[in-house]
């Protein structure tokens, strides 16, 4: 989780739903099973494990920043929770992915705890990218957090959290990752080709166009997090 | 002086759920229309969005949705002898205002009612002696409806499609469908969608209810277990349990409303008009007061306007309803102390309580996940459907885990005992918070002889129209009723492994401080006999046969369920009539 943030996440707590309680209560259900090994996670992240996962740190890059070509989503700061649900989809072939099903399969749960817990709680800066195009990122912008009356598109800050700062555990942030690839997620849904949130993702995105899909991407690639908290109304 | 506007065809006054179904069933015949809203017009995108839709203390506790109370409002009495007074903040029940009315900030729960209650006398009657009312209390008004539960089934049927009700049908032409309600009324097919899954603390309910026998099934809701397209073409997406329906408005186009129904739909059609932040302040008559030629009301300015019609569609909510006939001096008020008119007569609410039912605390309810209508209940005790011979009362409630919400500011079950505030408090609340199950009990509210509206003598509203006055408490018997499912509500408490547990049950007097329910019924009931009723069963005017009174102001008494699904039902009936006789031959539909 990067510093930038973790404010809007803290506001999203404070506004959304989750009082400290609710807080206190998920960390009371937690407490029951042993703590995630991160140490174990790093090492599975550099090196791979001897059931063959090679090392993340190959594509998303040690810290899970990725190398900033979008063909691989950045997963510093995502939610363990949401990680490790994401390689059971790749495993169990819910998201069929060359590279990531075998992966998945190769994981033991013992694995996917530690390691989603090692991405899960890195803070790392952005890669510089190319400057953004200011009219698609307006575009995207007014999709993200407004939606479209007209064709019954809701805000994607609806779930995503205000500017798209994730609503751990279970939805991933989407600021700061990388355009291409929110936008090759898009397609994979608008394709059938992506099965995972079958109810939620898969109509909203077939409800977007292509030049929704790009503006989007461009929107959420660009946000900080810190630098646009505004209260609501 | 009001400006005089172009005559239309149709006006309805309101532009909630009922004026939102008038108008695009008869918009559909090309009719010119003018819905008049009273307040403003919203819609999904973008009015209704995270995180600013989910502000608890703007729409729980400063309750945003509902109608100003400094500008309109209702007194509130207890009995005729007191002195009412204004109620200035909303409490007991949330009229709403708005474009999609009070159908915006509903909780999705979607109930028929069953084949006895509407025709409540005659089944008292026949299964228990003509005078077991009288028994029960000499007081009480009991009625039939002067419609029938199958003349209503296809109109049900069509409205859970409108919506997309998400349930498990326990009944389909008679064959009882195992995991549904065995005593509901038959329908002639399923739900449109499947019940939304259970959750935790209702297979804990479930669990205890079918120890003791009973029959749990999933409460229907119209917060979608999955996405849906309705016959209007319009999609709906499916619930994400976010714990904010009641109160609020749905940013995931998954609660049905008027905004993800039809609004889109109806908003389209040329010949529709909507106007809103515009307040009617009467339905004008002709000068023999058996026509009315339209209605007068007021814009954002003050500026009046009159608005002729050839049909003039009350589609306000009930208590609005009822003002709005009184106001124009349509129908004979009801006199409580000789009995006679009908205006106002047979005014009833719904009895709730319940019992909080506190469990250990390896047991983790998370009750933020929630939604509306989600949750577990049992129908063994509502309506007539238990021998009340022995009981000395009529009426009954259904009984379930029902949990909205774990909101924050509203939701913080402790013990008898616990302090109301303080560290002790806090400490209640931190290890209560997460291991309580809130089961409620949601009933018949018995129409009565003392229970009544009328205008107020004293108090107007920021037009200068008399407000209207509630003079209620709940009769004896509903307290008997309540009371009696309290004791076995607890044994369900007990049967789910509860620790400790709060006994519930309606108690008197009625209060209008504390949240009951928004299922404010009757006061222009429905009936056969133009003496005992305001419309017919067609909820056509007995007196002024263009006046059409369309909602839950036609329930001579409310029988256990929200009465949402049974409005719509009404509606579609009343638009059916409308269209087929009333367009065809105007004029009363049936003889006085």
């Amino acid at each position: 989780m990067t510093l930038g943030r973790l404010p809007s996440v803290a506001l999203a707590a404070i506004l959304v739903a989750a009082p400290g309680l609710i807080y206190a209560a998920m960390a009371q259900t937690q407490s029951d099973t042993p703590a995630p090994d991160r140490g174990r996670g790093a090492i599975i992240a550099a090196q791979g494990t001897a059931s063959g996962a090679p090392a993340c740190a190959l594509c998303h890059a040690f810290d899970g920043a990725s190398d900033g070509s979008g063909a691989f989503p950045r997963i510093a700061g995502q939610p363990a929770s949401y990680l490790a649900t994401q390689l059971g989809y790749f495993a169990s072939g819910v998201r069929n992915s060359a590279i990531m099903s075998p992966i998945g399969k190769a994981l033991s749960a013992e694995d996917v705890a530690a390691v989603t817990a090692y991405f899960a709680e890195l803070d790392v800066p952005f890669l510089p990218l190319a400057q953004p195009d200011e009219t698609l990122v307006k575009a995207g912008q007014e999709l993200a957090k407004v939606g479209n009356a007209a064709r019954g598109i809701q805000a994607c800050d609806n779930c995503h959290g205000p500017e798209g700062a994730g609503e751990p555990p279970v939805i991933p942030y989407l600021a700061g990752q990388y355009a291409s690839y929110i936008a090759f997620e898009l397609q994979m849904w608008q394709s059938g080709y992506r099965t995972s949130s079958p109810e939620e993702m898969a109509p909203l995105a077939a409800k977007l166009t292509a030049e929704d899909v790009a503006a989007v991407a461009a929107y959420y690639q660009q946000v900080r997090g810190s630098d646009a908290i505004v209260a609501p109304q | 002086m009001a400006d005089v506007l172009q005559s239309v065809d149709v006006v309805t006054i309101g532009v909630g759920l009922t004026g939102t179904m008038a108008a695009l069933e008869l918009g559909k015949l090309g009719l010119k229309i003018v819905g008049i809203e009273s307040g403003a017009p919203r819609e999904t995108v973008p009015d209704f969005q995270s995180p600013a839709i989910h502000d608890e203390l703007r729409f729980s506790i400063r309750k945003a949705m509902m109608q100003d109370n400094v500008k309109q409002t209702v007194t509130f009495r207890n009995s005729s002898d007191q002195t009412a007074l204004p109620i200035r903040r909303w409490q007991s029940f949330l009229p709403g205002t708005g474009l999609g009315g009070s159908f915006v900030h509903w909780n999705g729960q979607t109930y028929r009612y069953q084949v006895a209650d509407f025709i409540y006398k005659t089944h008292l009657a026949e299964r228990y002696g003509a005078n077991f009312v009288e028994q029960c209390g000499p007081e009480l008004i009991v009625q039939d409806w002067g419609v029938t539960y199958d003349e209503l089934e296809p109109h049900y049927d069509r409205f859970e499609y409108l919506l997309g009700t998400s349930g498990q049908a326990g009944n389909i032409n008679g064959q009882i469908v195992p995991g549904g309600n065995p005593f509901e009324a038959p329908r002639t097919r399923g739900y449109p969608t499947p019940p939304m899954k259970e959750p935790y603390f209702g297979a804990i309910f479930r669990k205890g209810a079918d120890s003791l026998g009973y029959h749990p099934y999933p409460q229907p809701s119209s917060n979608l277990s999955q996405p849906y397209t309705n016959p209007e073409g319009l999609e709906l997406g499916q619930c994400v349990f976010c714990g904010f329906c009641e109160r609020y408005a749905c940013e995931h186009f998954a609660k049905a409303s008027p905004q993800t129904t039809m609004l889109p739909v109806l908003l389209k059609m040329p010949n529709y008009e909507l106007r809103t932040n515009c307040q009617v302040l009467k339905i004008n008559l002709d000068s023999t007061g058996t026509q009315a030629t339209g209605v007068t009301y007021a814009d954002a300015t003050g500026h009046e306007y009159e608005q002729p019609a050839n049909l003039v569609l009350v589609t306000a909510f009930p208590l609005n309803n009822v003002r709005m006939l009184l106001v124009s001096g349509i129908g004979k008020p009801y006199n409580p102390t000789t009995g006679e008119g009908v205006v106002g007569r047979s005014y009833s609410y719904q009895t709730t309580g319940g019992a909080t039912v506190f469990l250990d605390e390896s047991i983790n309810i998370n009750p933020y996940m929630a939604s509306g209508a989600n949750g577990t209940v049992i129908d063994d005790f509502g309506g007539d459907n238990f021998d009340h011979a022995q009981l000395g009362f009529i009426g009954g409630q259904y009984v379930g885990a029902i949990m909205t919400s774990g909101r924050p500011i509203e939701n913080h079950p402790t013990p008898s005992g616990t302090p109301a505030w303080g560290l002790e408090w806090k400490q209640a609340v931190a290890r209560h918070y997460n291991h309580t199950i809130l089961v409620g009990q949601y009933g018949t509210s018995t129409s009565s002889r003392l229970n009544y509206l009328d205008l107020d003598p004293t108090y107007k509203d920021a037009w200068g129209m008399p407000l209207l006055r509630m003079t209620f408490d709940f009769p004896e018997n509903d307290i008997r009723m309540s009371q009696y499912i309290a004791d076995k509500v607890v044994q369900i408490g007990q049967a789910m492994g509860g620790t400790s547990i709060i006994r519930g049950g309606t108690t008197r007097p009625y209060t209008t401080t504390v949240y009951q329910t928004t299922h404010n019924a009757g006061g222009a009931i429905m009936g056969a006999d133009p003496n005992t009723s305001v419309v017919n069963r067609y909820l056509q005017s007995w007196d002024v046969h263009n006046v059409f009174s369309l909602g839950g102001s036609a329930i001579p008494q409310n029988a256990a369920y929200n009465l949402t699904d049974t409005v719509g039902a009404l509606t579609y009936w009343a638009l059916d009539a409308i269209q087929n006789q009333y367009l065809k031959s105007p004029g009363p539909l049936v003889p006085k």
